[in-house]
């Protein structure tokens, strides 16, 4: 839906317009401060005169936010100098205002779902509505302004690594909040604001410094994300409640980074991937020490688990040598065909339809914990005073594996064979005529990334105590595809955040998890529709969805320009 | 030697079943180079929709023979087609075409939304019809006096009355593509749009139309794919469209994508290969549960020994 409505009436309109922006923000503001829910017990307890619920004192921020943008432009502009010219004020207002409207919605539907009926919303939710439309309304009205210019600030080194650092600090507390939310309303209000927050920050301008500011400062930004990831399990007070899910997500996610590889580099839709990550898991499970392991050859992990690579990535060589000459369409459908194969075969192993290796469908239970170097991954233990639970221990183990996958993932990204894998993906005969050795670059990428899901099997074999068959079967080929897709193909960060919420959201809105795959499925096809790339887009990628956008096109020339400026051919790899 | 003619019935019924799916495949990627990966769906979707007219007509159970064989069974199969054919445009329209230049990833990866929306959409709503079962499990399928459980004995071999029908219905629907290609306007456009859809759009030809009636032809036939499934299988449920279709899609490569005829002959050979597997194949890996197996390693080694397929002239070179 869009509003047009036309320039002179915007600037005729501008100074009441404005007025009526900033009543309706202060009404919201003020609206904290009275009860938005008769029931104590829906939401967190909205039902105070002056003492706001932490999830009304993080809305606060929205309107708080709106109020700033359409105010300080009345008072100071001219002294804020260049920051002045660099933010998006007007716009920037109007998605503030629209973000708060939106959690306003969330919360009152919320709170009329739990305790039925919008006669439980007390005046402070309706004053927070009114507000909300009222700043909406308003800030249609004001005229639009320029884009924002903010990444062309010159910003001091220290002042981005601060920023950078103060993020990630947000991150951390977001995340440990957020999986503390217990309740479905509580999560999705949150979840309204913080996604409103990520699009007021994009409106503002913020995200293009802080990408710039990224840029000049990787090192920084890795090594800050990664302690902030190790630091994690410290923020859940020994509970494995919470440790168990972000464990599940990081195995989840170091498996789709792995089909990023295959899908989002080299363009090979893999439909059967779930299939090398049970392989990787059977192969650990038959040769851990468990009673009901069938082969009695028990070796130490670390053999464990580059057997089980291996036997992935065989696999991969096998189903991908005769498929990889012919096309991508029957790649899709072999593979698909091979998941099944391996589930059948999984499932027949059982010592009456076949010789028994796996127990058929009911699998290997008892894999004991893992014991690396004679430390057993099953201790919980005390660091800094803080428990650490089984889960934290398998949680650090993946983001060591997952960090070491980035690695290779950010090097190869910018390697000969990296590029030689985009040249696949954009035009194979282009790059076949190029001289790039396509069906030798296909195969690799097969076999490596069929090696990492095996990787990632092994420890999951461990971590989930059992493995059977109907833990691998086409739908959770599908969520990793998923994961790929909705992220964004051959990006990082954009599958980890994929990864993300394909594992958090059902576990968080259990009420929903009878509509979970049909909503899935929706949201499959809108995302194709309307944003193919996936939230976090690779540029070159973009372009090859928005074929006929030229500024786009102009604009990731550019960047791979200053790109390979990074790029120094002597290392043969990227400067991380 | 009669357990020989006995699997060959059996693989010759499994075969047509494989063989009316598989044609909506081919037809589709003949003309679009999209693998309809939601076109198990379809056939799904055709057979809840013939229960569905069962319903509608009040459940009638006591019908004479003659009357549910000319009767009962072709408004079945007429309400069947309805709602596939119903399903598979729209999903063309709203899944496929605003993708249609996309790369070609794009829809691939709308399908198995499709494929995931649909399954899940008739788990969840069909049984809050008012009156009708509930999805979440299989779902008896209704019984047509005269073939429902009927059989013919010759010699040693038994030969069920649903088979007579599964393969009656494909030879019936194989005349009529070949009437529909070869005589109509609208087939005859299709094979120009398959072989050329700029040159074909030059001379005329609606393409857009054109794709509309290859998804309809295709769900056509699926959908009394669907109805033989119900007689042969006396039960029907929302995931019976995965297998059926993965299988179909490698009778359709096997006999050569985009060739109709390929798609037939494709069929009946998966078919009779995997009846014979389970009866010929020495050892425990005869046994009925490696079958599927067998029929996706066909698949596999049609791929690496002949991608053209058995009957594929066409040269499908698509990255």
């Amino acid at each position: 839906m869009r509003v047009v409505i036309p320039d002179e009436t915007k600037v005729r309109f501008r100074y009441p317009a404005r007025a009526v922006g900033i009543a309706g923000a202060v009404a919201m503001i003020v609206s904290i401060l009275l009860p938005w829910s008769y029931g104590s017990d829906a939401l967190d307890d909205m039902t105070f005169y002056g003492a706001p619920s932490p999830l009304q004192l993080f809305f606060v921020i929205l309107p708080v936010l709106a109020l700033l943008l359409l105010a300080v432009p009345l008072v100071g502009k001219q002294r804020l100098g260049r920051w002045a010219k660099a933010l998006a004020w007007n716009t920037s207002a109007k998605t503030a205002s629209l973000a708060a409207l939106g959690v306003v919605v969330v919360a009152l539907a919320a709170i009329a779902i739990e305790l039925g009926g919008l006669i439980n919303v007390e005046p402070g939710g309706w004053v927070a509505l009114v507000g909300a439309v009222l700043a909406v309304a308003a800030t249609l009205f004001l005229p639009d302004s320029p884009e924002p210019t903010l990444d062309r600030l010159k910003s001091p080194r220290w002042l981005q690594i601060t920023v950078i650092a103060v993020l990630m600090a947000v991150l951390l507390f977001t995340a440990a909040y957020a999986l503390s939310l217990d309740d479905a309303g509580d999560f999705l209000v949150f979840a309204a604001f913080a996604v409103g927050i990520v699009l007021v920050l994009r409106q503002v301008g913020a995200f293009a410094w802080l990408g710039l500011a990224a840029a000049n400062n990787n090192r920084v930004l890795v090594l800050s994300a990664f302690v902030v990831a190790f630091a994690f399990p410290f923020t859940q007070n020994g509970s494995d409640a919470n440790m168990s899910i972000a464990s599940q997500v990081l195995i989840f996610a170091a498996t789709a980074l792995g089909l990023n590889i295959v899908v989002g580099l080299v363009g090979l839709l893999d439909l059967g991937y779930i299939a090398f990550l049970g392989a990787g898991a059977f192969t650990a499970a038959v040769l851990s020490e468990s009673a009901f392991a069938t082969i009695d050859f028990h070796p130490p992990f670390i053999v464990t688990v580059l057997i089980a690579g291996t036997v992935a990535s065989l696999l991969g060589l096998l189903i991908g040598a005769p498929t990889l000459r012919v096309s991508g369409d029957y790649l899709a459908i072999v593979t698909l065909a091979f998941g099944e194969i391996f589930r059948i075969t999984m499932n027949n192993l059982d010592g009456s339809d076949g010789p028994n290796l796996t127990n058929g469908s009911s699998g290997i239970p008892g894999i004991p914990d893992l014991n690396l170097f004679g430390f057993d991954f099953g201790d919980p233990h005390v660091i800094l005073g803080v428990d650490i639970g089984r889960f934290a221990n398998y949680y650090w183990l993946m983001l060591v594996v997952i960090a070491m996958i980035i690695v290779v993932f950010m090097n190869l990204n910018y390697s000969r064979i990296g590029r030689g894998w985009v040249a696949i993906r954009e035009d194979e005969l282009a790059a076949e005529a190029m001289g790039v050795n396509t069906f030798a670059l296909k195969l690799l990428a097969f076999a490596g990334g069929a090696f990492l899901a095996g990787v990632a099997g092994a420890v999951k074999a461990h971590h989930d105590v059992s493995v059977t068959p109907e833990q691998y079967v086409f739908l959770e080929s599908a969520f990793l595809l998923a994961a790929v897709v909705l992220g964004g193909m051959g990006t990082v960060t954009g599958v980890l955040i994929g990864a993300t919420i394909l594992k958090l959201l059902p576990e968080k809105l259990r009420f929903f998890s009878d509509y979970r795959l049909l909503l899935f499925g929706l949201l499959m096809v809108f995302m194709m529709r309307f944003r193919p790339e996936g939230i976090i887009a690779d540029e070159r990628r973009q372009l090859e969805f928005h074929a006929e956008d030229e500024e786009l096109a102009t604009d990731v020339e550019e960047d791979l320009i200053t790109h390979h400026a990074h790029f120094n051919p002597e290392r043969k790899g990227f400067e991380l | 030697m009669e357990l020989f003619f006995q699997q060959l019935i059996n693989g010759l019924s499994l075969g047509s079943l494989y063989a009316l799916i598989a044609v909506g495949y081919t037809v589709v990627y003949g003309i679009v180079q999209l693998i309809n990966f939601a076109h198990g769906e379809i056939f799904m979707i055709g057979a809840f929709g013939a229960y569905a007219t069962w319903m509608v007509l009040g459940q009638p159970t006591d019908w004479s023979a003659p009357l549910s064989i000319l009767v009962l069974l072709p408004v079945m199969i007429i309400g069947g087609i309805i709602a596939s054919v119903t399903v598979a445009l729209l999903t063309e329209r709203l899944a496929y075409r605003p993708l249609r230049n996309a790369p070609r990833l794009a829809p691939l990866i709308s399908a198995i939304g499709v494929s995931v929306f649909l399954q899940e959409f008739v788990r969840l709503f069909y049984g809050r019809i008012p009156g009708f079962p509930d999805a979440k499990s299989a779902i008896p399928f209704p019984v047509v006096h005269g073939i429902s459980g009927e059989i013919i004995q010759l010699g040693g071999v038994t030969i069920q009355m649903s088979a007579v029908f599964t393969v009656g219905a494909l030879v019936v629907c194989t005349v009529f593509l070949w009437f529909f290609v070869n005589r109509t306007k609208t087939g005859r456009a299709m094979v120009a749009t398959s072989q050329d859809p700029d040159t074909a759009r030059l001379m005329g030809i609606n393409v857009d139309r054109v794709i509309m009636a290859a998804f309809a032809v295709g769900a056509g036939l699926a959908a009394i794919a669907g109805v033989a499934h119900g007689l042969s299988y006396g039960n029907i449920g929302f995931r019976m469209g995965f297998l059926a279709g993965l299988k179909a899609f490698t009778a359709a490569v096997l006999g050569g994508i985009g060739n109709i005829n390929g798609a037939v002959v494709g069929g009946l050979v998966l078919g009779v290969t995997e009846a014979m597997a389970t009866t010929f194949i020495p050892g425990q890996f005869g046994s009925s549960a490696w079958k599927d197996v067998w029929a996706f390693v066909l698949l596999i080694l049609v791929l690496v020994f002949r991608p053209q397929g058995l009957l594929g002239a066409k040269v499908v070179d698509r990255a």
